[in-house]
């Protein structure tokens, strides 16, 4: 801000659903903020919505050509969004006091789940210790275990769910079985259960995206990161998706302001940004200059949060998506809350979601 | 001369209220009825049209996830059982703290908390209250009790009683309060001439208390109704956004997911309308059957 002393920038913390219909709102009523921050998988509906404006024509080429690929947002051939973060995706998280060698197959997990319980003991037939936990009630937590057993959201046109099929079989009730055969994760968990659990020391593992480390190692826990165990029977590693996490420009910002918002743009996605970023969030760089950095180098916990973005699967940014979500979402907990079969909450998911597609663009 | 500037005045006083209203009140209304009648959805959201009464065919003839028939129902159920629960503790309450008793100001403080405390921050205290493992309400049940856990937020309707019991306890004081003051206002000769006469304490209930109360207390319960059937704070935190599995829903939280879930702006503006409507309706027949605007005395 030392160049620009005269200009406040003010932010404004949303969490990630509420920004975007916020946002969404706002940007709708010709207001919001001159900026949004946030995963790309929104893109899609801010881009139909008209909610901002591309940026091929703000930033030269060569400007571009100095960030991976993977972190400048193309879609219906404008660029909306610019990364400074690749990733947003989920890892095994463990806790070193618990976990020496991290499980690599879903066996071998089941096993250091069941060892570490048993080695901590039960009190009135609970773990002292859970073997491992995560937020089973977000889909999006369950999307590994989908693509570790051969499945994927969409078929290959990219907008057609492909939800009822026997990978989402297989896959609710491989989590199902975790819970209620091998009692190797708790009997709930929701997102602030798991990650209280894991920085109570009453888990030993945990599934949790780049965001949330940071905070597990300043609660004092020693953390390790890595990827998400290959599903034997399949022979496939659980993918999460993985999205980058950058900026997009409000199309309601006046050509006055577009400078100074681009000024400020460009020191947010700065190498000096982006390797404070790393260092403090131990989250992967977009700036191609960084990836050889030493400090980058040398961290265990990124290079294996490198390699889980290797083994990821893109986060499609269509607006299909959001009706992927919000189908998956009550079959998931209804399959969870034992309320429906595995089968049933297949077909009523591919249903749902053919039905909101339809609904979204009627 | 004098009238015109006493006119002058009045419009002077008034103008700003009415353009407040106008803004507030009036535009939104009217906006969210252009709406109803629209297709403003995700596709379509700069480019919507006017279809007519396409959404309210689809709110009642379509099949929609939740199901609008069993979230109608279940917004019935939620707002007979809190609005009884909220009065019938409201108004024993009241007449508990009616009496002379000693530290009468704490016991009144202690139950006007619930209400002075943010809704948001009770739900969410509550929801964590409500975990099947670490919750104190299953500690409770299973080490003092003897009873076995609940499972409170993943079976629908421990899920929907969990946050009938939040909004109960949220939900009596503002009942208290109101049946206190009515309370308070009945003159006391009145239960003495009774005594005289020999009415016995459910005499004098039934025949005093009541009836004087219920000027105050009718329009309280309307009110009641009307927030309780449009609470979206509650259901919405207690259950996260209607789990498990839209299952929790109540007619308000429907339209909300609806309109920022979903984007169908139109299809949740003729569901709100829709609401709206029934609201109305309610609340007139009640009023009127009610005779609550007639005098007491």
């Amino acid at each position: 801000m030392e160049s620009h002393p005269g200009i406040k920038v003010q932010e404004l913390f949303k969490e990630t659903e509420t920004l975007r219909s916020a946002y969404v709102v706002g940007a709708m009523a010709g207001q919001g903020p001159d900026m949004v921050y946030g995963p790309s998988d929104p893109v899609g509906i801010y881009e139909a919505t008209k909610s901002i404006r591309p940026l091929e024509d703000i930033f030269p080429a060569n400007y571009l050509a100095g960030f991976d690929s993977t972190s400048l947002l193309w879609y219906h051939g404008h660029l909306y969004q610019i990364a400074d973060k690749i990733g947003n995706h989920l890892a095994l998280v463990y806790n070193k006091k618990y976990v020496q060698k991290p499980p690599e197959t879903d066996v071998q997990l089941i096993e250091l789940c069941k060892s570490i319980q048993s080695k901590y003991g039960y009190v009135a037939g609970r773990p002292n210790v859970y073997g491992i936990t995560w937020n089973y009630i977000e889909p999006f937590f369950f999307i590994p275990f989908y693509t570790g057993f051969g499945g994927w959201v969409f078929g290959p046109d990219g907008v057609t769910p492909t939800l009822d099929t026997k990978a989402m079989v297989d896959a609710l009730n491989f989590v199902r079985r975790l819970r209620d055969v091998e009692k190797i994760v708790p009997n709930e968990a929701d997102y602030e259960i798991a990650d209280a659990l894991f920085k109570d020391g009453k888990a030993a593992m945990l599934i949790n995206g780049d965001w949330s480390w940071a905070g597990y190692a300043q609660k004092g826990i020693d953390i390790g990161i890595a990827p998400l165990p290959k599903i034997t029977a399949t022979g496939l590693w659980c993918a999460p998706m993985t999205s980058p996490k950058g900026y997009s420009i409000n199309a309601n910002l006046k050509s006055d302001k577009l400078p100074m918002v681009v000024d400020l743009l460009k020191y947010l996605l700065s190498e000096q940004c982006q390797l404070e970023t790393v260092k403090s969030l131990n989250t992967a760089p977009t700036l191609k200059a960084l990836y050889h950095h030493p400090d980058i180098l040398a961290n265990e916990n990124l290079q294996n949060s490198l390699l889980q973005i290797a083994r990821g699967k893109s986060m499609p940014v269509v607006p299909e998506m959001r009706a992927v979500w919000d189908a998956m979402r009550p079959s998931y907990q209804a399959v969870m809350g034992s309320a429906r079969t595995p089968e049933q909450a297949a077909k009523d998911m591919q249903a749902q979601a053919l039905r909101k597609i339809r609904d979204m663009n009627e | 001369m004098n009238t015109d500037r006493t006119k002058s005045f009045i419009a002077f006083l008034v103008v700003p209220s009415f353009l407040l209203l106008a803004a507030v009140v009036f535009y939104p209304f009217f906006y969210n009825l252009m709406l109803a009648f629209g297709n403003m959805n995700l596709a379509k959201m700069r480019d919507w049209q006017f279809i007519g009464l396409r959404q309210f065919i689809k709110i009642f003839t379509e099949p929609s996830q939740p199901d609008f028939y069993e979230v109608f129902v279940r917004t019935i159920i939620w707002t007979v059982v809190n609005v009884t629960f909220h009065v019938t503790l409201g108004v024993f309450l009241a007449l508990l703290l009616n009496q002379k008793i000693k530290g009468k100001a704490i016991y009144r403080t202690l139950l006007i908390l619930p209400w002075a405390i943010p809704q948001y921050i009770v739900a969410l205290t509550w929801r964590g209250m409500f975990n099947y493992e670490y919750g104190s309400i299953n500690l409770i049940l299973t080490k003092y009790l003897g009873m076995p856990a609940v499972e409170w937020l993943r079976s629908p309707t421990e899920a929907f009683l969990a946050c009938i019991i939040t909004n109960v306890w949220l939900g009596f004081p503002f009942m208290m309060v109101v049946a206190l003051g009515a309370l308070q206002s009945i003159p006391h000769e009145l239960y003495e001439a009774a005594e005289i006469d020999g009415a016995s304490w459910w005499k004098q209930f039934r025949n005093i208390t009541i009836p004087l109360i219920r000027p105050v207390m009718i329009p309280a319960i309307t009110l009641g109704i009307v927030w309780t059937f449009n609470n979206l704070n509650i259901v919405w935190l207690v259950s996260n956004g209607g789990e498990p599995s839209d299952k929790t829903h109540i007619l308000v939280s429907f339209v909300y997911k609806a309109a920022f879930n979903f984007y169908s702006f139109s299809y949740a503006a003729a569901l709100s309308l829709v609401i709206f409507l029934i609201l109305f309706v309610f609340s007139m027949i009640f009023m009127r059957q009610s005779k609550a605007t007639e005098a007491a005395y």
